[in-house]
């Protein structure tokens, strides 16, 4: 891996990360060989059971020890491994472009240290934009030695899409019909609303993570006096005078915007998980995610 | 219109001219301008107004409330700028008039002042007038403060501090007496108009300088006839409230009954000032234990009087309650001492009168004097002159003779002359005499001379005199004056021209002992003179008067013990008597030598116009020739307050950086 490429994941997130794996509550049929057992009976060294012999089976498969002590035919059947797909939806928006760190630059960070894992493991990797051009799609990657190609495929995306949240997720749905795990890394800050978007993702029945991403900004503005907020999406100007009245006011939207996405999404069998960007993404991915059973 | 001109031009001075008006006046649309073009938002981007919306919206639906709160720091800008325009019109009330630069202010401290029409009392509320007008004092001006009451007393001489004039004012403490407008503005015209100093050098500062006079009263005085004003201007500042509603004690006194020696009766005049009929409930105590309650119905502006019966009350305190009292306290309560009359030690000297020996050996006489009969060589004596001059006795009965010096002591001069010269007496030289004198006038009210007729008594002859200054003439006939009393010092003399034995030749000069009056008559001078009715008199006293004591046993100390309960010692005066000054207060002074009760006296305020509190109103005081004016007549000093509203204007600034800083709930 090259030293140069990257300041999203440090050595020591790196050997924190090596000994993780992700995990799937749902086991998928992945395309190719992987390290994790699938449902599917198959090939591999595992044993899991015997069944009977029908006629057109595999002869390879016959458990000859059996036949000659019992003097009847059955077959072994043996644990499929098979890779596990991994999907990583960022949100590019310009409102992601705030925050010390960006809010972006955070979600690359985590986005970086789930898709080590998966590489690591050899799953399947795939990061995507909510506004990924159709005409540039992204790479998928797989392996430990793609590690760098993710990293570098990452520094490239910034802020700037002007793509809707519930556009941008349509569009990931249609371009990505398989299952898998998806981790969708936004704000959720969308005028339109983020239900209309989660929906699409239930369709898609995918083991789905929304890591929902705010700045301490956000959480607890330090604003004073006769304001005009401009947001910096649409241009849209909202007037205030800065006053406890109204702070408190805004804390309470705030969290019962929060816990709205929550609701919405535990109902839909979906994890939400909320962040600021003041939280180490190690200890997010080590405590946080581990807790909530994406990574082991 | 005219009217708002005037209250605008009484309350508002202008400070700036037309133009920098309309530059002012422009600066409040100006900031609303501000406000409302935004121009005062700073443009803050965010990640997403989404929240924010919705958190205004929120606070949009709750009230109009809301929004005002919006602009709160707007409100506040702009509530500063009209103070500060308020200011710069120089609003101002008018005060009472400060006109010139000195000033007395004469603080009536009278009974009636602690009436509580007003909150506090009258004389708090004047207090606090007279500071008013101490706080507008400008610098280098001069204050005096004299409280006055039936006295004057200068609490403060011309001074500009006016701290010290504010602490002299508040030290003025109310009191019970009268009030005379007279002595006070005499001090106040002492220490005003100086007129020219002693030293030449100080002849042009020192001479009477214009000097306003105002007098903090309820009005309770006479008119001041007679009296010049000089240099200064009178003002009459009254205090208290027209409809001021009062009932007093005017009254009280406890008399023997007429025809039952051992029964008396305690009298109470009760007077409503008030507007309306009163019903009062009258209480009898009789040392503090309730004795008799009755119920008087008192007409508005009229007097009512209540007699209780009195039986086998032979010494005591008797104490009257009247209850609604008003808003004036101190008549609503009157005391009355009831106490045997003292014997007196009298002193006869005649060389033999059988009338006069006769109706002194009553026993009716004997109970209240010890009467001793010398003749009169005893004149002569060291004894008597010791006697004389230490006040044994406290009547001498000179009859057919005379002194060569006055006795301390009351007197009775029969058928000779004091050897004073006020009474017309010459050494070495006869007096004349009144041949037949006809009585044509009796003085009837004097208590020498009640109950005495005088119709058709014979004097032969008279020995004629002047009447001294102060006295009175109780019998005149048509020749001159035959009988008459007159103060000296602390003593009252009384003169008989007419002899009552006559001379050898005739067989008597008078008739008079055959009458059935000449008894009365002694035991008139007896009661009067010798004591047992000047105790009596010393039971009722006026607050601040001095009360003229007398010890039973001759002691040299009397201790006088307050109604506060404090005690006060008095030594002998030089004429034996005991003059005890300190009668402010209400109530029952209590007499004591060595420690026993001896005597007491009763302090009342009894004064008609002082329980009247109906203040006098405005314009209706006349000083010599001068109507004083009132204050609505004086011309206003202005009383500033652009002081305040530049100090509240930055306070409400400090409160809106506060808020904007902190981002308080209002």
């Amino acid at each position: 891996m090259p030293a140069t490429t990257s300041n999203l994941l440090s050595p020591e997130l790196l050997a924190q990360l090596e000994r993780l794996e992700l995990v799937s509550r749902k086991i998928f049929r992945g395309k190719m060989k992987g390290e994790r057992r699938s449902k599917r009976k198959g090939q591999s060294v595992e044993f899991a059971d015997f069944r009977n012999y029908v006629a057109g089976d595999d002869l390879r498969f016959i458990d000859w020890n059996t036949y000659a002590r019992l003097d009847r035919l059955f077959l072994k059947m043996f644990l499929e491994e098979e890779d596990l797909h991994f999907y990583v939806l960022l949100d590019a928006s310009l409102s992601m472009d705030f925050g010390t760190p960006t809010k972006l630059q955070y979600a690359k960070q985590l986005a970086a240290a789930l898709s080590f894992v998966g590489l690591v493991r050899a799953d399947r990797v795939k990061i995507e934009t909510l506004g990924q051009p159709t005409n540039k799609p992204a790479p998928n990657l797989r392996g430990r030695a793609s590690v760098w190609r993710m990293l570098d495929y990452l520094d490239g995306v910034g802020a700037g899409e002007s793509t809707s949240l519930a556009t941008g997720i349509k569009n990931f749905c249609i371009r990505n019909p398989g299952k898998g795990i998806l981790v969708l890394i936004s704000d959720l800050m969308d005028k339109s609303g983020y239900e209309t978007a989660l929906r699409y993702l239930v369709s898609q029945q995918m083991d789905v993570y929304v890591i929902q991403i705010l700045s301490a900004e956000e959480v607890d503005p330090d604003v004073k006096g006769d304001l005009k907020l401009v947001d910096c999406e649409d241009q849209d100007i909202a007037e205030i005078t800065a006053s406890a009245p109204l702070l408190q006011r805004y804390k309470q939207t705030l969290a019962a915007f929060t816990g709205g996405a929550k609701d919405f999404c535990t109902r839909r069998g979906m994890n939400y998980l909320l962040a600021t960007n003041q939280l180490p993404v190690d200890q997010l991915v080590a405590n946080y995610l581990r807790k909530r059973g994406l990574v082991r | 219109m005219s009217g708002f001109f005037s209250w605008w031009s009484n309350h508002f001075t202008p400070m700036l001219s037309w133009w920098q008006w309309l530059l002012i006046l422009a600066v409040p649309p100006a900031i609303v301008l501000l406000y409302f073009l935004k121009l005062r938002r700073e443009p803050l981007e965010v990640p997403s107004t989404f929240l924010w919306r919705k958190s205004i919206e929120d606070l949009h639906v709750n009230s109009i409330w809301q929004k005002l709160r919006q602009n709160l720091l707007l409100f506040l800008q702009l509530l500063i700028v009209a103070l500060a325009i308020f200011a710069l019109l120089r609003p101002g009330y008018r005060g009472s008039k400060l006109v010139g630069d000195r000033f007395v202010f004469l603080v009536d401290n009278s009974a009636s002042m602690n009436a509580r029409d007003i909150e506090g009392s009258r004389l708090t509320e004047a207090k606090r007038k007279v500071a008013e007008m101490i706080d507008q004092m400008r610098s280098g001006d001069v204050g005096m403060i004299v409280s006055f009451s039936d006295s004057a007393r200068v609490e403060q001489p011309f001074t500009d501090n006016r701290r010290e004039l504010r602490r002299r004012l508040d030290e003025i403490t109310p009191s019970n007496r009268s009030t005379s407008l007279g002595e006070a503005l005499r001090v106040a015209a002492g220490l005003a108009n100086t007129g020219q100093g002693k030293d030449s050098n100080e002849a042009a500062t020192e001479e009477a300088l214009p000097t306003t006079l105002y007098i903090v009263s309820d009005g309770k005085f006479p008119d001041v006839q007679g009296f010049a004003l000089g240099r200064m201007t009178p003002n009459y500042m009254p205090v208290g409230k027209p409809a001021a509603n009062n009932l007093g004690i005017t009254s009280f006194a406890v008399q023997k009954t007429e025809g039952a020696s051992d029964r008396s009766q305690a009298f109470t005049r009760i007077e409503n000032y008030g507007d309306e009929e009163a019903n009062v409930q009258v209480t009898l105590l009789h040392d503090d234990v309730v004795i008799d309650v009755d119920e008087v119905k008192v007409a508005a502006h009229e007097s009512a009087g209540v007699a209780f019966k009195l039986s086998d009350i032979e010494s005591g305190v008797l104490e009257v309650k009247i209850s609604p009292g008003g808003d004036l306290q101190a008549d609503d309560r009157a005391w009355a001492v009831v106490s045997k009359p003292r014997r007196g030690n009298v002193l006869l000297v005649t060389p033999k009168n059988d009338a006069l020996s006769l109706a002194l050996g009553t026993p009716r006489a004997a109970e209240l004097a010890e009467i001793v009969t010398v003749t009169p060589d005893f004149l002569d004596s060291k004894d008597y002159q010791q006697k004389a001059a230490s006040g044994t006795y406290d009547l001498m009965i000179y009859d057919q003779c005379q002194p060569k010096e006055m006795p301390q002591a009351n007197t009775l001069f029969i058928g000779r002359l004091p050897p004073l010269a006020d009474w017309g007496y010459q050494k070495d030289k006869q007096p004349e005499k009144l041949i037949g004198p006809q009585i044509i006038d009796v003085e009837s009210s004097h208590p020498l001379m009640q109950l005495i007729d005088l119709g058709n008594v014979i004097f032969v002859e008279s020995v004629a005199f002047k009447l001294p200054p102060g006295g009175s003439r109780l019998i005149d006939s048509n020749q001159g004056i035959l009988f008459a009393v007159a103060p000296r010092e602390a003593f009252e003399d009384a003169v008989l021209g007419a002899e009552i034995v006559g001379s050898a030749e005739q067989l008597a000069n008078t008739d008079w002992p055959r009458r059935l009056s000449f008894p009365v008559f002694v035991f008139n001078v007896v009661e009067y003179l010798a004591g047992g009715k000047q105790s009596a008199d010393a039971t009722l006293v006026t607050p601040g008067k001095m009360v003229t004591l007398r010890s039973a046993n001759n002691a040299d100390r009397l201790t006088v013990r307050l109604p506060s309960g404090t005690t006060k010692q008095i030594p002998r005066s030089k004429n034996s008597t005991f003059n005890f000054n300190d009668t402010e207060a209400l109530g029952v002074y209590r007499v004591e030598e060595s420690g026993v009760p001896t005597q007491s006296f009763a302090v009342n305020l009894f004064n008609s116009a002082e329980s009247d509190i109906r203040p006098r109103p405005e314009n209706s005081i006349k000083i010599g020739y001068v109507d004083v004016t009132g204050e609505g007549g004086s011309e206003g000093t202005r009383r500033e307050l652009w002081r305040p509203l530049l100090l509240a204007a930055f306070l409400i600034l400090l409160g809106e950086w506060y808020i904007y800083n902190r981002r308080v709930y209002i």
